[in-house]
């Protein structure tokens, strides 16, 4: 009977091994979505591209999409389902005239996190790509150009009443769209399943946007989970202090 | 650093060339030509050719290897045989998911032939993303961007650049402008934008750049073009 036990115990572990290797090699289910004038287009990033594993936890996006009429746009994107997610997207407006775009990437999370720590950071060019001698970047209704999310639910925005502008032939500007939590996260929300960037902008017409960007949550430690942590320090020394 | 490239490391992946049945003012080609050097890997490049307008194309495309990419997106390219104006602009992602720094050398050229004098403007801004748990850096020995007709440089920006970034941070690189650059020889082969750089270790950066050119009227020209309203005041008189 005793053997029996075993035989199971280990064909179960086994069985559990297999599933484990299998989720490691099953990119996350990363979505994007690009918006504008009511149409929309997007799906799982690695339909559009490709995505290859960076490390055990980490998973790299890369792709384009030319799915919605007179723009176009590409991504690289790092993430990690512990989670974060860095990265660039850039989009042209090929059309003649004015649009206000809306973009969104998602990640699915685990574990959840039931107390959090978030940080965030937004950074961009803007260029007059069809050389017409300007090119224009603003917030859509004064809003924020990006804010991060966690279960959909809004977080922390950046770029609010930008009003970004290029008044060169072919020119460049680039801009610090600013962060939050760097260097001293703030506290967030707890996080059952997505964490998200969401871009809102209207771009001029023939002209190119460029964002990079980063949102990251880590978990709070449980106040009994840190307790513990404190007390296996304690016992800890005391341990060698008995030895010694 | 080219010559770091080409000396030690592993080459290369290799070009992509789209060809259209248009030929404009001597232009003969309608696609770009994407050459990525690399010491991440190897491999060969992908690109897809939209046409935007009559004289401007709109490229997708990239190299992918198993710990590094290029991409770009909404490179615009073309030349204006009305204008007398060609350019070539560029959205460009170089990552690298490697566990040591790597070198990066891409070039985006547009063939075909124009006669000069040309006045020339263009612009470079970038963002550089460190993707790594630890100190991040970008760097370039030489010119991290250049504009040039026929292999030769008529401008640089970022001469050996030097960026830090914390982790998980973004860094800015800023953005640089020129314009009213006279340039006395023609096109007899290419124009191009290039980009040389180090990556650190979970680094990526990200440019968007242009450079274009326009055709200066000789003096011929604009004697005739001075002419005209005096030929026409005597028509009416």
């Amino acid at each position: 009977m005793k053997n029996k036990i075993e035989v199971a115990v280990a064909l179960l572990s086994l069985g559990i091994t297999a599933i484990e290797s299998q989720a490691a090699i099953t990119p996350p289910s990363f979505h994007f979505q690009v918006g504008s004038a009511g149409a929309a287009s997007g799906g799982e990033a690695c339909n559009f591209g490709s995505a290859t594993q960076a490390s055990a936890t980490e998973w790299f996006f890369q792709g384009a999409c030319a799915g919605l009429s007179g723009t176009s746009m590409s991504w690289s994107y790092m993430v990690d389902q512990d989670p974060f997610i860095t990265g660039t997207f850039s989009l042209t407006n090929d059309t003649a005239l004015a649009k206000s775009y809306v973009v969104d990437f998602s990640l699915p999370i685990s574990p959840a996190i039931s107390q959090s720590t978030v940080s965030g950071q937004v950074s961009g060019t803007l260029t007059d790509s069809n050389g017409s001698g300007s090119a224009s970047l603003t917030s859509t209704s004064g809003g924020a150009v990006y804010t991060a999310l966690a279960d959909g639910l809004f977080v922390q925005s950046l770029m609010t009443n930008t009003n970004q502008s290029v008044a060169s032939q072919f020119g460049t500007v680039s801009f610090s769209g600013g962060s939050f939590g760097q260097g001293a996260p703030l506290a967030g929300p707890s996080i059952n399943s997505t964490i998200g960037i969401h871009f809102a902008f209207t771009l001029s017409a023939g002209d190119s946007v460029s964002f990079s960007s980063i949102f990251v949550a880590n978990s709070v430690p449980a106040p009994g989970a840190l307790a513990m942590a404190l007390l296996a320090g304690a016992v800890g020394r005391r341990g060698r202090r008995r030895f010694e | 650093m080219k010559t770091n490239i080409a000396k030690n490391f592993v080459f290369v992946s290799g070009i992509v060339f789209a060809l259209s049945s248009e030929t404009n003012a001597g232009f003969t080609s309608a696609g770009a030509l994407f050459n990525v050097v690399t010491s991440a890997g190897s491999g060969a490049p992908t690109n897809a050719v939209t046409q935007i307008s009559p004289y401007a194309w709109g490229n997708t495309g990239g190299w992918t290897g198993s710990q590094a990419s290029v991409s770009w997106a909404n490179d615009i390219q073309g030349w204006n045989p009305t204008t007398g104006a060609g350019f070539s602009n560029a959205n460009i992602v170089i990552r690298n998911n490697t566990a040591s720094a790597q070198d990066f050398l891409v070039t985006v050229s547009v063939l075909g032939t124009a006669t000069g004098p040309f006045v020339a403007a263009g612009s470079l801004g970038g963002q550089y993303v460190n993707g790594s748990g630890s100190l991040g850096s970008l760097t370039s020995t030489g010119p991290l961007w250049t504009a040039g007709i026929d292999g030769t440089t008529v401008n640089s920006q970022l001469n050996s650049a030097l960026f830090f970034a914390q982790p998980y941070q973004v860094v800015s690189l800023g953005n640089f402008n020129f314009s009213n650059l006279q340039i006395a020889s023609s096109v007899s082969n290419n124009f191009s934008i290039q980009y040389s750089l180090r990556l650190s270790a979970g680094g990526e950066a990200s440019f968007t750049s242009a450079f274009s050119f326009q055709s200066v009227p000789g003096p011929a020209s604009i004697a005739l073009i001075g002419l005209m309203p005096f030929v026409r005041s005597r028509r009416r008189k």
